[in-house]
């Protein structure tokens, strides 16, 4: 609930006072994000678990990978669950003998079901998404073989609590409580909260991996995966416009609104860059509703200026997924018990 | 940010080269296992610049098309509609090789609101992807080679086999201009995919990882589109498929017999035809296929320039098994403008 209680009070403040937040804090965006990445190769200072001593640790390829697969395991369950009714495969969580981890965790569902009312088109689009997060999950547990970690413990139901957080209430939507298992347009909004945040996370971890890596491949793999994840942002902002495009009006198409609310939690949430969405330094980029045939979409999440795609680095994805800015943080949000990682306690 | 941005590429242009691998093909075969050996092939000589170069070329053709098509000029002759819609005034600033002329193109009569939109945000961004590079590359920059955005298209209709394909158009209307994407889009993953585990610096990585997302978006954008105004794949969506399966040979007989990597299988392309996927514990289902990727590990496809040279010149880069140096044909009729080294 602590978290719930943080994210409330973010909201609160958030149409008054967002750039108060980590007021100071240098923004970047684009390759400026990635001079910051570059520096930080090499060591990392990292919390210890449990003393909340700081020390220093020097991650691995592997860590990287495994910080990538905790990540995919939660799109893939959410996915799976919108397509199915079901989760991944148990055979698809266990842990690598030599992953440090020996507990396979577990999935709070709460409302997380077939996604009702779906045309054999959208059907098949869930399918699809479901089964290549699925196919995420089993490549990266392929690469890692025994170092691959377990399914930590994730929370299907932080829907609602992030909703709150982001303001999407039922004036916002006009038809009830936010849940991503209600009906497409939800789903989309729901979607959305990951895929944007996939595409930054591998731009961020791609440049931390180590020459050998590269040699051996993982850093091929890793944009592979990045692109797909940019294939599935792609969709799901276009079918967002182009829904609300049919609808002819922001207010007759509010889920358009809300995508952008979620936008606005993210860019809160972004700790060291929390512009806001619409700021050329922000890490985001508004979703827009063209009203003719001579304005430009906004399908695209890039730098206004170079239209190059953003990066996030480990840290700030720990802090959107664990729904909280606070530092020193090991758990919350999508993952109540925290990833299995070296890099699971938020540092900066 | 674009000056930012300038110093860090021109810094990365000069940095020493962390490792040279082989073009794309065969860095992944130790995928499979974490421990496995890296095989460091046989180097081919290119340099950061040729590799940002290579970019250049084919966002010099991608801009051109999309400027034509949601503006009806050509990315550095700016008129009101190019201007009013933010994009970008293109100086051709590039010097190496030789300058040419670009061929065919004009404005699409639009007349959807999601296509148009769709259109002029595209052209706004490649018009910045080439920027970008021509700003990183400063004086290394090479120029824009000769562009055929007119008959190209009815060459590779024709070979795709798509119906009435001497007289395609992706000028006509908002379908064929959707087609007309289609061909490059998912060409543009492929090559920056390649292209990246070959890059030096993190901050160059960065920025190519960053330009490949985009392509990617804007693929996953055209497909979606595809999909939306044919989601039984009976019109234009079936023609996705036409395609990639033209993209899928010409990227293969570049492989001049190799093994594709792990993930790279042959064929290396996929359009928008559904298949059949099995889900979490063993449900069956059918699935769009709105991500071109490897059906398998579902990672996006890397090309080497051989074979992104084979696609965007039709198959001008491989004569009976033997790479043509330089690559001439349909898009690019004078081949593409490299520095020194050539592209091969």
């Amino acid at each position: 609930m602590e978290t719930v209680n943080q994210l409330i009070r973010i909201a609160e403040k958030r149409g008054v006072s967002r750039r108060k937040f980590l007021a100071g804090v240098g923004a970047t965006a684009g390759a400026a994000a990635a001079v910051n990445l570059a520096a930080c190769a090499g060591p990392l200072p990292t919390q210890s678990s449990g003393s909340g001593t700081t020390t220093t640790t020097t991650y691995t390829d592997a860590d990287i990978l495994n910080f990538a697969l905790n990540l995919e395991y939660l799109e893939a369950q959410f996915y799976l669950y919108a397509a199915t009714g079901n989760g991944l495969a148990t055979s698809d969580t266990t842990p690598g003998s030599s992953s440090g981890y020996s507990t396979v965790g577990s999935v709070t569902v709460g409302s997380a079901a077939v996604v009702p009312g779906l045309s054999t088109a959208q059907q098949q689009i869930l399918n699809e998404i479901a089964y290549e997060e699925q196919a995420h999950v089993r490549f990266l547990r392929s690469a890692l073989g025994a170092a691959a970690v377990p399914m930590p413990n994730i929370d299907l139901s932080f829907f609602g609590p992030l909703a709150v957080a982001a303001n999407i209430t039922t004036s916002a939507t006009g038809s009830g409580a936010f849940n991503p298992f209600s009906s497409f347009d939800y789903f989309l909004v729901g979607s959305f909260i990951f895929e944007d945040v996939g595409v930054t996370a591998y731009s961020g971890a791609a440049p931390l991996i180590s020459p050998a890596g590269v040699a051996a491949g993982y850093l091929a793999a890793a944009a592979g995966i990045l692109a797909v994840e940019a294939y599935h942002a792609g969709y799901v902002r276009t079918s967002l416009t182009g829904r609300a495009i049919t609808a002819g009006s922001a207010a007759s198409y509010p889920y358009l609104n809300a995508a952008n609310l979620v936008e606005d939690l993210r860019a809160t949430l972004t700790v060291g860059n929390s512009a806001d969405p619409s700021s050329p330094n922000s890490l985001e980029t508004y979703l827009t509703l063209p009203g003719n045939l001579t304005t430009p979409s906004s399908i695209v999440a890039a730098n206004p200026s170079s239209a190059v795609g953003f990066a996030r680095t480990v840290n700030q994805v720990l802090h959107i997924v664990y729904g909280s800015p606070t530092v020193g943080v090991a758990k919350g949000g999508f993952f109540p018990a925290g990833m299995n990682s070296i890099f699971s306690v938020t540092t900066a | 940010m674009a000056n930012q941005e300038t110093q860090l590429l021109d810094e990365i242009v000069t940095t020493s080269r962390r490792k040279m691998l082989s073009f794309g093909l065969s860095s992944l075969a130790g995928m499979v296992a974490l421990e496995a050996a890296p095989s460091a092939q046989a180097a081919n000589a290119y340099t950061d610049a040729d590799i940002l170069n290579f970019a250049l070329n084919l966002e010099y053709l991608e801009a051109n098309f999309y400027y034509l098509a949601a503006f009806g000029t050509t990315i550095d002759k700016p008129n009101n509609a190019s201007m009013s819609a933010g994009a970008p005034a293109i100086t051709l600033s590039g010097k190496v090789g030789t300058a040419g002329t670009v061929s065919g193109g004009s404005l699409v009569p639009f007349t959807t609101i999601s296509v148009a939109s769709y259109a002029i945000e595209t052209a706004v961004e490649e018009g910045k992807h080439v920027q970008v590079l021509l700003s990183a590359l400063g004086s290394s920059a090479v120029a824009q080679p000769a562009l055929n955005l007119g008959t190209a298209f009815q060459t590779l209709a024709t070979a795709a086999k798509i119906p009435g394909g001497a007289t395609f158009s992706p000028y006509a209307s908002d379908q064929t201009f959707l087609v007309g994407a289609y061909i490059f889009e998912d060409v543009g993953v492929t090559a920056y995919h390649g292209a990246a585990p070959l890059l030096t610096s993190s901050a160059n990585l960065s920025t190519a990882a960053g330009i490949m997302a985009v392509e990617a978006y804007h693929a996953g954008l055209i497909r979606t589109t595809i999909n939306y105004i044919d989601p039984t794949g009976t019109g234009i969506g079936s023609y996705t498929n036409l395609i990639s399966t033209l993209r899928a040979t010409l990227s293969q007989a570049a492989l001049l017999g190799a093994t594709p990597s792990a993930y790279d299988t042959a064929p290396d392309d996929f359009g928008l035809a559904t298949f059949q996927v099995t889900l979490g514990s063993g449900t069956n289902a059918t699935a769009t296929r709105l991500t071109d990727a490897n059906a398998t590990n579902v990672v996006a496809f890397a090309r080497s320039t051989t074979q992104v040279l084979n696609i965007v010149t039709g198959g001008g880069a491989v004569t009976a098994n033997v790479v043509v140096s330089p690559a001439t044909g349909v898009f690019f009729p004078s081949g593409l403008n490299a520095g020194p080294n050539g592209f091969r």
